[in-house]
């Protein structure tokens, strides 16, 4: 009997003793691959960012990086649409990298756990840093958590808003780009209902759009109709967006498009892809969403159909006769740098040395263009991407989340585009940032917005599309309103406002 | 039996020490085994390993349900809050409203979707030409292999408003086209008619097996009996795959809370949300999206007792109908 027993715990013995030594060659192996990096006098740095692609980019920029900046990094890609996710379990499992790369959610998600210390404040150390104490106060300032400074921005412009519309179908029918919503609303009527593309058939719809409220048709288009951004001001508090009467006034919008089947039926389910297959197979005949994109989608575009013609337009007046336009808070992402993964000053010295470097011309143009000569040229002053769209995507779009600052910051090329309505776009941004309404919630704080912010978001978001898509009614819509005060709505505005 | 009738009651002290001595009895005889067959239990012992460290030691966090758990404290730092995750879920506006979808989900599986594997199985076994039946078989496996976001997917581009093939042959025929996406009605029809043409060929398989193993002869001898094909299968065939049927209702009555969160998530959309979040679902938005990890460990921990609770009772009531249960 003793016998077994003994016998036994030999065997857990000896499986343990195994897990051990698997567990310790790793190890070994680990601490082996720090020493060679130590020799050859090269900082590590990990980051952990985004990827906007289907695919893991080329290792070519990697290289190339790793050899001018002389550092060794160990980039983490993380798919966009778990990002969220993964930023939870990489805290939870304290396994963050070096540099960590949030959207302003997510640092709004993280909060408390700046605040408990969690992360370094950066802000002190800019002034030693040649090119990080080039970044812009106010975009600084919007990213600041309790007044100090944790993370670096990825500058963008404040709104690259408008609508991608058929310049074609607009000429066949002796259509002008829409100066106001009316017109806007006549042209997606005579996309579907006038057969813009001449064929005889009624097989065409005016816009196309998917289920995404804010970077979708819905956010910019209400916009237009002069709904604050998010939060608006009225009567001296501040009130949720969906508060205010421009709000109700942009779903009617929407629902009688709808209603009419001068969209698509399922925009509430759409994604993306088929969202600008529609747009791009001549199925409809107008786009809203960021004008840049004109570029890839064209591309893809006159694959299917050489003759077509697409134009960028923004200026689209609300009902009182002005155009307005949401505004970002002029970045789009952050670095923040975790002290589980940071453990000394030294170490944290070493990578914002590595971030400053980014912020160089020659670098910020390497992650934002690529190799000049392979991937575009300089004309004017100007980079000129290369026409090879997939091998920019494939070699280059990655790794402009390393990026810091913007390039009056950052100095790296502006872009110049020889497919002329891509360049228009460039120019109309710049007259977006003349009809900007911003968000006056952005630095203020609410611990109800941090913990069930999303969840109630969630609320109005489903009473949105329900309105739209006729389920429910203005009252019903109230309704919808009013749950989400009950449920912490109201502390939230509560909240905003004592923090002004 | 008759002995019964005889037999004086026991008294508590009598019955304490008979239970004693039968545990006693059963304890060495478990170590009598034990050294009879060593082997067999050496070979055992990584997988109770596996178990041990996968499963048991996990649950230990499970404490963090009742503490205010913040990662980079740990769970000997952080904040104990007693119940206030559960008192949270429960008063959540939402609690009956998921509670009442993940029943529904849970009751359309086992009265809609549990039988149909065991009728394809039994249509399966009257195959008697061994080509058809695999040609069959491989035919509806294959639906397995795809994932919850293919299968989504291909219903999306069948059923849409714009360009789906279903509606557009509902036109054709001059029909009332059907928003099947956005209306809220055909959800569960949805869900469960997926599950079905994605599980109910995998779920034969079991199945198959336990008809495989039903002795031959009860088959001629029927058939000497002038039974027919259908009077053999249900007097021979589903008694026999009785047991095996039980067992799985039992386990899949344990599942009652986890009815695939990345089916439900991909269907989910805003206007059908009364009818679809489940537990699931909530506690990805509600706790793993913003990372409140303790609230999430509390409702895993609901879903996991209601479960066992379930199970339970599924066997007692499995054993007392005279079924041998799973335990």
């Amino acid at each position: 009997m003793g016998n077994w027993r003994k016998r036994v715990s030999a065997l857990f013995l000896m499986l343990a003793v195994f897990v051990l030594m698997v567990a310790c060659s790793d190890e070994d192996s680990a601490s082996k691959d720090e020493a060679s990096g130590e020799e050859k006098g090269k900082p590590k740095i990990t980051i952990m960012t985004k990827l906007h692609t289907a695919e893991v980019p080329d290792e070519k920029l990697l290289k190339l990086l790793e050899e001018k900046a002389n550092v060794e990094l160990e980039i983490e890609w993380v798919p966009d649409n778990n990002y969220a996710d993964k930023l939870n379990t990489a805290f939870s499992t304290g396994t963050f990298a070096q540099a960590v790369t949030m959207g302003q959610d997510q640092v709004d998600q993280f909060k408390g756990a700046i605040r408990d210390g969690q992360f370094w404040e950066i802000g002190a150390y800019f002034d030693e840093f040649e090119n990080l104490s080039k970044l812009k106060e106010e975009v600084v300032q919007n990213t600041m958590v309790d007044g100090k400074v944790y993370s670096l921005y990825q500058g963008r412009p404040l709104s690259r808003q408008g609508m991608i519309y058929r310049k074609d179908w607009a000429d066949n029918l002796g259509l002008e780009a829409p100066k106001n919503v009316e017109e806007f609303y006549e042209m997606a009527r005579a996309f579907t209902e006038d057969d813009p593309d001449g064929n005889g058939k009624d097989d065409t719809i005016g816009v196309t759009d998917r289920g995404d409220l804010i970077y979708g048709l819905f956010k910019t288009l209400a916009s237009w109709h002069a709904t604050p951004n998010n939060w608006g001001e009225k009567d001296g508090e501040l009130l949720p967006e969906f508060m205010f009467p421009e709000y109700m006034e942009s779903m009617n919008f929407v629902k009688d498009l709808r209603d009419n089947h001068y969209m698509n039926q399922d925009f509430p389910v759409t994604s993306k892809e088929d969202q600008q297959a529609m747009f791009k197979n001549g199925t409809a005949g107008i786009y809203v969403g960021a004008i840049v994109d004109i570029l890839g989608l064209y591309n893809d575009a006159i694959e299917l159909n050489p003759d077509l013609e697409y134009d960028v337009h923004t200026e689209v007046a609300g009902p009182s006769g002005e155009f307005t336009i949401w505004a970002n808070p002029g970045y789009n992402n952050e670095i923040l740098f975790p002290k589980s993964a940071i453990k000394t000053e030294e170490e944290l010295k070493d990578i914002l040395a590595f971030f400053d470097l980014m912020m160089t011309p020659e670098f910020s143009n390497l992650v934002q263009w690529g190799v000049e000569g392979e991937h575009y040229t300089v004309e004017d002053g100007f980079a000129v991407i290369d026409e090879d769209q997939d091998k920019i995507q494939r070699e280059v779009f990655a790794y402009n989340m390393l990026g810091i600052g913007e390039p009056e910051t950052n100095g790296r090329y502006e872009s110049l585009h020889n497919y002329e309505p891509r360049q228009k776009a460039e120019e109309l941004i710049l007259i977006n940032n003349n009809h900007l309404i911003h968000d006056p919630s952005i630095t203020l704080d609410s611990e109800t917005y941090v913990r069930d912010g999303e969840r109630l978001q969630e609320i109005i978001n489903d009473a949105t599309y329900n309105y739209m898509l006729g389920e429910i009614d203005e009252a019903g819509f109230e309704k919808q309103v009013e749950k989400w005060k009950s449920e912490g709505g109201s502390k939230i505005i509560e909240e905003f406002n004592a923090s002004r | 039996m008759e002995m019964n009738s005889i037999q004086v009651p026991l008294t508590k002290a009598e019955i304490k020490e008979r239970k004693r001595s039968e545990s006693q009895k059963k304890r060495s005889e478990l170590r009598k085994n034990i050294a009879k067959n060593k082997m067999i239990y050496l070979m055992i012992a990584p997988g109770l390993l596996y178990l041990f460290i996968y499963k048991y030691i996990p649950m230990f966090g499970m404490i963090i349900a009742f503490q205010d758990y913040k990662p980079y404290l740990g769970i000997a730092g952080s904040e104990w809050v007693g119940l206030e995750h559960f008192k949270r879920l429960f008063t959540s506006s939402d609690f009956w409203m998921i509670l009442k979808n993940t029943l529904v989900l849970f009751a359309l599986q086992i009265l809609i979707y549990f039988p149909i594997p065991i009728i394809l199985s039994l249509m399966l076994n009257e195959l008697r030409k061994e080509y058809y039946k695999k040609t069959i078989q491989t035919m509806i496996y294959l639906p397995h292999f795809m994932s919850w976001v293919v299968v989504v997917s291909i219903s999306y581009v069948l059923l849409t408003l714009d360009g789906g093939i279903i509606n557009g042959l509902l036109k054709n025929f001059g029909l009332k086209e059907i928003n099947f996406l956005l209306d809220s009605s055909w959800f569960r029809p949805m869900y469960i008619l997926q599950i079905i043409w994605r599980e109910a060929g995998w779920g034969t398989i079991i199945f198959l097996a336990a008809i495989a193993s039903v002795d031959p002869q009860l088959y001629e001898a029927a058939k000497m009996d002038g039974a027919n094909r259908f009077r053999q299968m249900w007097h021979i065939t589903l008694p026999a795959i009785k047991s095996v049927i039980i067992i799985l209702l039992i386990l899949k009555i344990g599942d009652v809370l986890e009815l695939g969160f990345e089916h439900v998530y991909l269907l989910l959309n805003s206007t059908n949300r009364h009818v679809a979040e489940i537990f699931d679902t909530y506690v990805y938005v509600a706790g793993l999206r913003q990372g409140q990890f303790s609230y999430a460990t509390a409702v895993g921990l609901f879903k996991g007792v209601v479960g066992l609770i379930l199970v339970v009772f599924a066997n007692w009531l499995a054993k007392k109908n005279g079924e041998e249960g799973i335990y």
